[in-house]
């Protein structure tokens, strides 16, 4: 790999006459004539080299149309809260790291698959304990210190820093233990997990590396947390990733330009980024965000576009000023869960049903899922019967029943729960967000034909995180978002001890029999080596929980990605950020 | 004169006291702090723990309160959790940016509103007609609507930037023709909704004046009639005008925070929308604060304004 097409062209091999054998230069000679058999190889080195000056001529193609050069302009929503994602979790820090900072491996987010990246190969021992990785050589930082496996000793040891307090310690474990990391050699690494941890590397997506020669002495002295924030000036951010943050302007813009020194480059060996400059626009209102993708002072959004704007985006893509792409069925869909700690509604007269499967298998029976994916998707959703949606076919039970739009056995379901009738229960949203408080809305007009009144009450975000997590709800309709589409990464979610157990978070001991279930299949799921084995364990895992419901789904959307014409090489993928995942290969028309 | 402007001095650092003070207690008693914020909901208990105690939020509302309280005291407004900056040097710059704002929508709707209202008090036509209803409809507009009109137009038409403040490359201090363009659509989107209420006052002040009896002798003079509604009966008419400027300013400032996210201007609403969403406590209390600030000033500005109108309310 990296050597160039040219390259190869210019050296053709075994072509010289003097080295083939005598039959094949009597063939030639037969048809071509002495003279011309003799003139043959200098005719193929000419016409080599001519390929090669064509080439020559457009030094940064890494394939047809695309050039080095040029500016993109993305917007993003919010402020970031550090330039360190050690600091903060916010999606705009999240996208500074990702810009400026490069990882051991990287997750295609199109094809879900792990690739190598400042690591370049791997292997895993028998016991699938311990990985060996083995490091990109020549790699620098952007201010030309080289890249070993201290930096990476260094990184792991910043996030488990208990001073530091970083926002990635809890991803970063296996199974709730820290991974142990020791340096072979300057270019060799070995990660020690306490268990067997069958995602192995993928885990490590999540992790930028640092420089420990720039951030070294804020860890010793216990000041890290605060080292990389909003008043650093742009030159001390060190990365190994695309882009050096330039410019950051409070409330305006993040400027970034490309890292001459990056260590990846395109298929044909050029360098990557094939951007000059990306910036980052500060536009907080979505609408003048849509505007100005329409008037062109802006390339792409971070997110997807809503489902109200798609028909305004289809008219401007249709006049030729975006390219507008369905990107497909998201990984996540909306969920709605009630409360089901043990005494939660003691001496409450609802505690007899408001914890059942049955109202929970009533509610999905009782909404339409088309019916529901029109109203809060305007039609742009499929259907949803699990926490695993169609996007990820990897992992999505091929068994998962598919509940039918049924309201008279929802009906018969709710007589038995509550025979005088009478339900009601109050469900919590997210104030401001159009999905989430239609679909609130959709929930309740479905229950209320059946004689279920649902009191819809939407609250700021902090409040309704708040009110979940100290366990203060009846049931909530809200977006919880998997950090991977491997289960074994979102051990929060499945184990009974998760801090994202919605239904019941951070149990001492798991409260039902088939909860203890799942964390039984859940460990053996993490722990097997074997991916079918871990396929089948997981098939288990959604069966028992299609079984219980205690979270239930109805629609995932599709999600649809714009951005200008004049962007090229984009790869829309259905997480975000859609399009600036890639951003080393985003390059536009000159 | 000087007891009168030391009462009022001592009315506005009491605002602006009872302002800040309520916005932390209500900030501090709101669901969630900066660690919950900053960590994700994701994060484990213990380390939203850790986190409370670095930044020193695990302290009591009355601990909190009094240590700044104390430091208030010496101008020492607390440290920026968000930006990690004293809260004293961020407030400034963000309120310069909200006052080169809030100063050119005062100034355009004034420039525009009140000679407007002149004509329409003073004269009977379709033009009057016309000027009526649309101040109406403005009027009935809240901010939130203008701008998104006015960026929904500079979008159509491409004549003016969208948002912002400046173009990127552009030095982010000092005047330029790139920080006029970009504070035209904001500057209206503020602007027109605060003419149409001065021409409404201004219309009804203007008709009043116009029927008193000192106008009805100068017009008996021979005095022309322009004259007499541009030179004497202007002054009279303008103290309606001037006994609301100081609600206007306190009404500009919550006007100018929804203006100022839509267009993405960087200025005093924003900063306060970000430190509310990420409770950034002492930085809410610096906002609250400043705010408290310009009402204060525009209330007394509002007054200098009446007592040159009419002197005899300055007495």
């Amino acid at each position: 790999m990296g050597m160039g097409s040219c390259e190869l062209m210019a050296k053709p091999r075994g072509l010289p006459l003097g080295q083939l054998s005598g039959r094949a230069r009597a063939l030639l000679s037969a048809v071509c004539g002495c003279r011309a058999v003799q003139l043959l190889p200098l005719l193929v080195l000419v016409v080599a080299v001519q390929a090669c000056r064509s080439e020559a001529a457009r030094p940064d193609n890494a394939s047809a149309g695309l050039r080095r050069g040029g500016s993109l302009v993305a917007s993003v929503r919010g402020e970031p809260r550090s330039f360190s994602r050690l600091a903060a979790r916010d999606t705009t820090t999240q996208l500074v790291s990702d810009l400026t900072q490069a990882k051991l491996v990287r997750v295609n987010r199109v094809t879900d698959e792990v690739e190598p990246w400042l690591a370049e190969r791997w292997t895993r021992s028998d016991d699938g304990r311990r990985y060996t990785l083995t490091l990109r050589e020549g790699v620098a930082f952007s201010d030309g210190q080289p890249f070993t496996a201290d930096d990476v000793v260094f990184t792991f040891r910043a996030i488990y820093d208990e001073r530091t307090g970083s926002a990635l310690a809890d991803s970063m474990t296996a199974n709730g233990r820290r991974i142990a990391v020791r340096a072979v050699d300057p270019h060799t690494v070995e990660l020690i997990f306490a268990e067997p941890f069958a995602a192995g590397v993928r885990l490590l997506d999540n992790l930028p590396i640092l420089p420990q020669h720039v951030l070294g002495p804020a860890l010793d002295s216990g000041t890290l947390a605060s080292a990389w924030g909003l008043s650093t000036p742009p030159s001390s951010v060190v990365g190994l990733g695309p882009f050096v943050l330039a410019a950051y302007e409070p409330g305006q813009r993040l400027v970034f330009d490309r890292n001459p020194k990056y260590f990846r480059k395109a298929s044909d060996g050029s360098a990557l980024p094939y951007l000059d400059r990306l910036t980052l626009e500060i536009v907080p209102d979505q609408n003048a965000e849509l505007l100005r993708l329409e008037a062109g002072q802006i390339d792409m959004m971070m997110a997807e576009i809503a489902p109200e704007a798609y028909a305004p985006l289809k008219r401007a893509a249709d006049a030729g000023r975006v390219t507008l792409v369905d990107a497909g069925v998201g990984y996540t869909a909306n969920s709605l869960w009630f409360n089901l700690k043990p005494g939660a509604f003691a001496g409450d007269s609802r505690a007899g049903w408001l914890q059942r499967d049955e109202l929970r298998q009533a509610i999905s029976l009782a909404v339409d899922r088309k019916t529901f994916s029109d109203t809060v998707y305007l039609g742009a959703a499929a259907p949803a019967y699990g926490p695993i949606t169609e996007a990820n076919r990897k992992w999505m039970w091929a068994g998962q029943p598919n509940t039918p739009h049924n309201p008279e056995a929802a009906k018969q379901l709710l007589v038995r729960l509550a025979p005088s009738g009478g339900m009601r229960f109050t469900l919590l949203t997210q104030k401001g967000r159009a999905d989430l408080e239609r679909g609130a809305a959709a929930i309740r007009d479905a229950l209320q034909p059946l004689g279920v009144t649902v009191d819809v009450a939407a609250l700021d975000v902090s409040a309704l995180v708040e009110r979940f997590t100290s366990g203060r709800f009846e049931a909530v309709y809200f977006s919880a978002i998997a950090t991977d589409t491997d289960p074994a990464l979102n051990p929060d979610f499945w184990f009974s001890f998760g801090s994202a157990h919605l239904w019941n978070i951070a149990q001492k001991t798991p409260a039902t029999a088939w909860e203890r279930q799942i964390d039984e299949l859940m460990a053996r799921q993490i722990a097997s080596p074997d991916d079918l084995e871990r396929k089948r364990i997981f098939d288990e895992v959604q069966r028992v929980f299609a079984e219980h419901v205690p979270v239930v789904y109805f629609a995932a959307p599709r999600i649809y990605v714009a951005y200008s014409s004049r962007v090229l090489n984009a790869s829309p993928a259905v997480t975000r950020p859609q399009l600036l995942w890639s951003a080393e290969t985003l390059a536009v028309a000159h | 004169m000087l007891l009168y402007f030391t009462r009022r001095l001592a009315f506005a650092l009491f605002l602006v006291f009872a302002v800040s003070s309520a916005s932390l207690l209500l900030t501090k008693l709101a669901p969630g702090d900066y660690a919950t914020e900053s960590l994700g909901m994701e994060a484990h208990r213990e380390s939203i723990e850790l986190a409370r105690t670095r930044f020193g939020l695990d302290r009591s509302i009355g601990a909190q309160y009094g240590d700044w309280l104390t430091r208030a005291a010496r101008l020492d407004f607390g440290r920026s959790l968000l930006y990690d900056r004293p809260v004293r040097e961020l407030i400034p710059e963000r309120a310069a940016n909200t006052a080169v704002l809030a100063v050119t929508a005062l100034v355009l709707a004034t420039l525009i509103g009140l000679p407007l209202g002149v004509l329409t008090g003073s004269r009977r036509g379709p033009l009057g007609s016309i000027i009526r209803a649309a101040s109406l409809t403005l009027l009935s507009t809240p901010p939130l609507i203008t701008s998104l009109l006015m960026i929904f137009l500079a979008a159509r038409t491409g004549w003016l930037p969208i948002a912002g403040m400046r173009s990127a490359g552009v030095p982010s201090a000092g005047f330029s023709v790139d920080l006029v363009q970009h504070l035209v659509v904001p500057a209206l989107a503020l602007a027109l909704p605060m003419a149409a209420m001065f021409e409404r006052l201004q219309s009804q002040a203007t008709g009043d004046v116009l029927g008193e009896p000192f106008v009805l002798a100068t017009r008996a003079r021979g005095v022309p009639w322009s004259r007499i509604v541009w030179r004497d009966a202007l002054k009279p008419a303008l103290r309606s005008v001037a006994s609301i400027y100081g609600l206007v300013v306190g009404t500009l400032l919550s006007g100018s925070f929804v203006v100022e996210v839509v267009t993405s201007w960087p200025g005093l609403g924003r900063l306060m929308l970000d430190a509310l969403r990420a409770r950034d406590i002492y930085l809410v209390v610096g906002c609250a604060g400043a705010g408290a600030v310009f009402v204060a000033a525009g209330t007394l500005l509002s007054d200098v304004a009446l007592a040159w109108v009419d002197p005899r309310s300055g007495r």
